[in-house]
């Protein structure tokens, strides 16, 4: 008697879906991506060491990762704040405010940068009164940290929405009725929900920001050792025609960011199932 | 602990929710608010939970003016429609969260919380599931949970926002009756809300009907059963034929019906409303002679001990509902399409004026 062993699932087209992410994936990240390896491997080992841990190189990572890290923080804090009051009062003008939060997605790098620079240099709007407080924002690490926050703003604000939104209001009342004081309704009531979302959208910020070249150069200044980023090094090199040192600190910047990134996603998927959708 | 609602009005807009409601709820008793929705009846809940502020008036927690402490100092348990647990909590977490918030001196030490939440649980029969998640019980272990959180901070008025809204019918019955045992067990003062009139008949000492904002009767389920004060109160409680006439004097006519109505004797020439429970109308095959309407019997349905009929009157074609018991109904051999008498036994009569007692 012969017994049909073959699976079958009721959710019939698994082989096309994954054969078409496959291809894409290899068409649109995996390809390009390798050929980076590849290039890099052209250096010796010797060479590829002296071009990543170069002296300018390094302040430029310390620059890169640290202001991305402090500008998603930023985001994730004051991106919580925002996707609040979008999703729990009503005022005039919500709808513009709401459309606001998606305008560093769709502006240009380079008119944000240049926009940031004037807003925040010398004799800037902003940048006037910061100065008489001391504060010199354009052309430092400061100016770096607040391009990259504008950049990621909106990665935190679309993540944690809809998770808030469906933080029932019932569920504040419940708490409150307990005894629990506004703090404590929220760090034990509404957080804990929303967390993984947090992270979520602190992780697409941070990972955005570690990429991010157009609105930083102009707010940065450029100096080297102190305001230099990563990728702007890549391009400095490639405007050399050294094409292999790009390559290879490109290379450096993947495997560190990917590295974080996995770090990161566990995390997640830690608080995830401790908190999140059960 | 008794409450005392003095004036209480609020309005959302331009919805007005509440007109001047006052009310009394004696310490240790249970009392539904039943109305349809759009009554007030949650609206008013909520106020004396302090969830909601009202427009103006008071609410008095043993004489004493609620309105000022702040919410969590109520010592009030609340029960949502739709539970509102804690998702991200268990079962013990969430029954618990109520004695792990209070300020470092009046918390209980960790054995005392666990022991409490354990007792808790075992009341509300689930002291297996502590360990369990929301999203894994059903809707009445759900409901039965959020009562025990409720009941964690030991509170001294226990409300119930249409608490078995959301059941089935069967899982319905079951809490009813343990609510009733529960409340019976603890003597703590408790308002639920519903739209139910069944369950408030059922389960509550007191009824307070509410309709458009205000109370329309407030009395024990057989007082606003059998005297409903309003026609409102007669049309919301149980299925009521309609006769509509003129009153004059006291003598009240409409159509075939004539009767004596000693409380309406000072009315002159006005229009009125009858009002008779199907069940009180008795049914018969040969005319009985005064106040008695011909009618055909239209539909039958002969499940259950009562058999209910509908009929049509021969004069201008009204339906009229009557309730028989199965033993009469077998008497009268009854088949659609044939013609019967029936005579209203007590019809309560109203006058437009006095709509608003």
């Amino acid at each position: 008697m012969a017994v049909v062993l073959k699976r079958r699932s009721i959710l019939p087209g698994f082989g096309l879906a994954m054969g078409f992410s496959v291809l894409y994936l290899s068409l649109v990240v995996l390809v390009p991506l390798s050929t980076v390896v590849l290039k890099t491997a052209t250096l010796s080992w010797d060479q590829f060491w002296q071009t990543i841990t170069a002296p300018r190189v390094l302040a430029s990572y310390q620059l890169s990762f640290g202001a991305s890290f402090v500008g998603a923080l930023i985001n994730a804090f004051f991106g919580l704040v925002v996707a609040w009051v979008l999703v729990r009062y009503d005022f005039p003008g919500k709808r513009i405010v709401d459309g606001l939060v998606d305008l560093p997605f769709a502006l240009p790098t380079a008119v944000a940068g240049i926009a940031l620079t004037a807003a925040y240099s010398g004799n800037g709007w902003i940048g006037q009164y910061l100065e008489t407080l001391g504060i010199k924002a354009a052309f430092t690490p400061l100016g770096v940290v607040i391009a990259l926050t504008f950049i990621g703003l909106p990665f935190v604000v679309r993540t944690v929405q809809p998770v808030l939104q469906d933080v029932d209001q019932e569920v504040e009342e419940a708490a409150a009725i307990l005894g629990a004081r506004r703090w404590q309704t929220f760090s034990r009531v509404i957080l804990p929900p929303v967390l993984p979302a947090v992270l979520t959208g602190f992780t697409l910020a941070f990972s955005r920001a570690l990429g991010e070249y157009g609105s930083v150069v102009f707010i940065a200044g450029n100096m080297p050792m102190r305001t230099e980023i990563t990728p702007l090094l890549i391009v400095t090199k490639l405007e050399q025609f050294d094409y292999a040192g790009a390559t290879a600190i490109a290379l450096a910047m993947l495997v560190a960011s990917f590295v974080l990134l996995l770090l990161m996603n566990l995390l997640q998927w830690w608080s995830r199932r401790r908190y999140g959708a059960l | 602990m008794s409450i005392e609602i003095r004036n209480i009005s609020k309005t959302f807009g331009s919805f007005v929710a509440l007109r001047d409601v006052s009310l009394s709820v004696p310490a240790g008793e249970l009392v539904a608010l039943l109305g349809p929705s759009g009554s007030g009846k949650t609206t008013l809940l909520r106020i004396i939970a302090g969830l909601e502020v009202a427009d103006s008036g008071s609410v008095l927690f043993d004489g004493q003016d609620s309105t000022v402490r702040r919410i969590g100092d109520r010592q009030v348990g609340f029960v949502f429609q739709h539970y509102a647990l804690f998702r991200h909590m268990t079962v013990f977490e969430n029954v618990a969260f109520g004695l792990r918030v209070r300020p470092r001196h009046e918390r209980p030490s960790k054995a005392e919380i666990e022991r409490r939440v354990q007792e808790l649980l075992e009341l509300v029969h689930l002291g297996s599931l502590a360990k369990r998640y929301p999203s894994q019980l059903s809707g009445g272990q759900r409901q039965r949970i959020a009562l025990a959180r409720a009941l964690a901070v030991e509170p001294k008025v226990l409300l119930l926002d249409e608490p078995f809204g959301s059941l089935d019918a069967k899982v319905r019955q079951e809490l009813r009756r343990w609510l009733r045992q529960l409340h019976d067990e603890l003597q703590i003062t408790g308002i639920f809300v519903t739209h139910d009139q069944e369950e408030a008949l059922e389960v509550a000492d007191q009824v307070v009907v509410m309709n458009e904002g205000q109370v329309e009767q407030v009395g024990t389920p057989e007082e606003v059963y059998d005297q409903p004060a309003t026609p409102f109160t007669y049309n919301f409680l149980g299925s009521v034929n309609l006769f509509r006439g003129r009153v004059h004097e006291g003598r009240v006519q409409m159509g075939a019906i004539e009767m004596f109505a000693p409380e309406h004797i000072e009315v002159r020439h006005s229009v009125a409303v009858g009002y008779v429970r199907p069940h009180e109308m008795a049914v018969e095959r040969q005319n009985g002679g005064e106040s008695t309407i011909e009618a055909t019997v239209r539909y039958l349905h002969a499940v259950g001990p009562t058999v209910r009929l509908e009929l049509e009157r021969s004069d201008g074609g009204d339906l009229i509902e009557a309730h028989l018991s199965k033993e009469r109904y077998r008497e009268l051999d009854l088949k659609i399409g044939e013609t019967v008498f029936v005579k209203p036994q007590n019809l309560r009569v109203f006058v437009p004026d006095n709509y608003q007692i």
